[in-house]
């Protein structure tokens, strides 16, 4: 019926997904200007900061212009993009995952043992790679398994697994993965260098591209790989219409001969393998240390954040997790400017809220024809 | 629905500009005390810091007086001579040093082992950017990284003499000592190992139990060990340990409320303040103190002067580094006089203070065995 009414409607501002989505962006920037010249600080340093964090700034250390910002936007973008597809990916199959942080953590643990236990060899960060998907989705596949097969919620068994995948990852990093040189505490043996995420470009140092400073890992490739992946399933596969088909509504996608117990823990493990993804892109190509964690690295829950500006689709994702990551690279460019740095997680905290605010103008908008239907009726 | 939303948008953004006008003057005000400062020729410094910043009370805060101390100025100058950069999770580190590069600062400081690995390869790419770290001493030398290390087990002797001494001016027959550590690790067994042979030094047979919560943030591990000690006549208990240290404290000082004799240490920052109970009395006997503060003071004046040289620097009684808290009243007259001359010992290098176990068992072979581990 709400498809109905959206149809006879002629596509309003405020009606469309995308448009909203930019608005609500750039709503939370503005209230976020409003906070820094609110607290006397000077709000063009905020624009200033966020612009830098795509086009770079001139580098006074090495006195010319470093493209670095954009590099750490772009690599933070990679586990947001990805953490983003995950809880895209459950959501459009009407699911919440909520757990995206654990499979990340899973994936990231998976990665982290095929790296330290498996001697060096080139091509080994393929072995991790693929290690970590796998890890990441079955860590999704339980949640879906249990969802589908004795109707646990998946919002409560996620959050739960959160934690089981933070302490398991702490177990195994202490007491099973080979010990470090110093900090056994900390961090354990070294990552092996064929497991190590190369740089992208031309010119390479210590594994890394350097382009002036700028840094980019092959995890950005991958990224990419996992956008048009994500695309293709769901809007071109029988198995991607069978999901969505469960998510609009599931009793009539079971009526119409889908299998909607196979479909929801498909979906929970599909979206499980891109968080897992993420979590071995942040310790190959980012940390490059064996990192034990000590907590969450909070990329999953920022994915639900990008998910719901990125509309859950593909390109959307892709789009919101570039942002975010340039919220990320200038929470750090921000300091430097005396922009306390609260103000970023505020910003980010106002995109949510207004697209919370978005999601409950949909329940407002769907009583109202509702009402309306009941007035006709009468 | 769009008039309820455009009303509510409107509605937002008077009230915004509303707030925003009334502050209009202080930012502006601001803005040219800014500019002031900027035209002094003082070094500038950044530090660098996880996502706790310097409101943490322990660590980073030392690092960040340290750097009040060199300037002087009551943090007038912070965001032009100074700043403070955080991190939201560790992969924030090296960019954060990057960043940090680009503007151009004298100085960076970094604080913790956790930096270790992103201070290395930050190093190598930026050979002319002076950076400092603390606590790590292991990191590759390079010219530009000056690595601060403490030593402890100086510190934590001080404090064992003066738990030794306070019994022995209570007149307490045979006493019992604990010692309660976090995560077991070669650092932490230093301020154990001193500790013990602070105390050995005073009362050669002494019963000394120790243990470890394996973890820095539960207080709850800490106060109930801490209770089954002090009740099976434990007088005196060190805890080296963060976060969980505090239940030790929150002990002590609910039975020295009750009327009983036992002690608490602290650790690292003069904690004398945690363990005030009824009266302004603390349970906190002492604290042995760790000057992070030291270290920042150190780099900058170097870097001042022109004499930053890369390498491992140890802080230890000789440049004050460590030490130990007097700010206690009931810290008898006898413990002071006593940990002075021990005091005036380790600098005269009549005692060495052992750092491992082994070394610790070797002098003590009648040592009962201990749960801290030397690697």
């Amino acid at each position: 019926m709400a498809i109905e009414t959206r149809k006879k409607r002629p596509p309003s501002l405020i009606g469309s997904f995308r448009a909203t989505s930019v608005a609500v962006v750039l709503l939370g920037i503005l209230v976020g200007t409003v906070i820094v010249a609110c607290v006397g600080k000077n709000p063009a340093n905020l624009f200033k900061a966020i612009w830098q964090s795509f086009v770079g700034q001139y580098n006074r250390g090495m006195g010319r212009w470093s493209f670095s910002p954009l590099g750490n936007t772009l690599t933070y973008a990679i586990p947001y993009v990805l953490c983003g597809l995950s809880m895209g990916f459950a959501n459009r199959v009407g699911m919440f995952n909520i757990g995206a942080e654990g499979q990340y953590m899973m994936g990231m643990l998976a990665a982290h043992a095929v790296a330290v236990c498996v001697p060096s060899f080139p091509g080994q960060w393929l072995l991790c790679i693929a290690f970590a998907i796998v890890a990441g989705a079955i860590w999704g596949g339980i949640v879906g398994v249990l969802k589908a097969r004795f109707k646990i919620s998946e919002v409560v068994a996620t959050i739960m697994l959160n934690y089981i995948a933070l302490y398991l990852y702490r177990l195994v990093a202490l007491y099973i993965l080979p010990e470090g040189i110093s900090n056994k505490t900390y961090q354990t043996a070294p990552l092996a260098t064929g497991s190590l995420l190369r740089g992208i470009g031309i010119s390479v140092r210590n594994g890394v591209v350097v382009l002036g400073d700028f840094q980019l890992n092959i995890g950005f490739v991958f990224m990419l790989i996992a956008v048009v992946a994500f695309w293709f399933i769901m809007e071109k596969t029988r198995l991607g219409f069978s999901l969505r088909a469960t998510g609009f509504n599931k009793e009539a996608a079971r009526c119409s001969g889908i299998n909607d117990t196979s479909a929801i823990s498909t979906a929970m493990a599909i979206s499980g393998a891109f968080a897992g993804l993420a979590g071995a892109c942040v310790l190959l190509g980012s940390l490059r240390f064996g990192r034990i964690i000590q907590s969450q690295d909070n990329y999953g829950f920022m994915g639900i954040a990008v998910a719901l500006v990125g509309n859950s689709k593909a390109l959307g994702t892709l789009i919101a997790g570039i942002l975010f990551g340039a919220l990320r690279s200038a929470y750090s460019l921000m300091q430097f400017m005396n922009i306390p740095r609260e103000v970023v997680n505020i910003i980010e905290g106002l995109i949510v809220i207004f697209i919370a605010l978005r999601s409950g103008l949909e329940i407002v908008k769907a009583y109202r024809a509702k009402q309306l239907l009941k007035k006709e009726a009468r | 629905m769009k008039k309820v939303l455009t009303v509510a948008l409107c509605l937002l953004l008077a009230l915004c500009l509303v707030s925003c006008g009334n502050k209009g003057g202080s930012s502006k005000g601001n803005a040219k005390g800014a500019s002031d400062a900027k035209g002094s020729d003082n070094i500038r410094v950044a530090i660098l810091t996880d996502a706790t910043g310097i409101d943490d009370k322990s660590f980073n805060a030392a690092a960040w007086r340290g750097i009040l101390d060199f300037y002087g100025d009551n943090g007038a100058g912070r965001g032009t001579l100074y700043t403070n950069i955080t991190a939201q999770s560790s992969d924030d580190y090296l960019p954060n040093l990057k960043n940090a590069a680009a503007q151009g600062y004298d100085l960076l400081i970094t604080t913790g082992f956790t930096w270790g690995d992103s201070v290395t390869a930050f190093t190598k790419d930026y050979p002319n950017q002076k950076v400092i770290i603390v606590d790590v001493d292991w990191l590759p030398q390079t010219s530009n990284l000056i690595q601060y290390i403490y030593e402890e087990e100086q510190g934590s002797y001080l404090v064992g003499v003066a738990a030794a001494m306070q019994a022995k001016a209570d007149g307490i027959e045979n006493p019992k000592f604990g010692f309660i550590g976090g995560v077991p690790g070669a650092t932490i067994t230093k301020f154990e190992v001193g500790y013990i042979e602070g105390i050995l030094s005073v009362f050669p047979y002494a019963e000394i139990r120790d243990y470890y919560a394996n973890s820095w943030g539960a207080p709850e591990l800490a106060k109930t060990q801490a209770k089954s000690w002090y009740d099976s006549g434990v007088y005196c208990i060190f805890s080296a340990a963060g976060g969980t240290g505090g239940g030790t404290i929150d002990q002590a000082r609910e039975y020295r409320n009750a009327g009983r004799n036992v002690w608490a240490i602290g650790v690292d920052s003069d904690q004398y303040e945690d363990g005030i109970y009824a009266g302004g009395k603390s349970a906190v006997l002492t604290s042995m103190l760790k000057k992070v503060e030291i270290s920042t003071v150190d780099a900058l004046k170097k870097v001042k002067d022109g004499t930053f040289v890369g390498g491992v620097v140890k802080q230890n009684l000789f440049n004050n580094g460590v030490d130990y808290s007097t700010a206690n009243a009931e810290l008898s007259d006898e413990a002071k006089a006593a940990v002075e001359q021990a005091k005036a010992d380790i600098l005269a290098g009549k005692i060495t203070v052992p750092k491992t176990v082994k070394e610790l068992m070797e002098r003590h072979p009648a040592l009962g065995k201990l749960n801290a581990i030397d690697d």
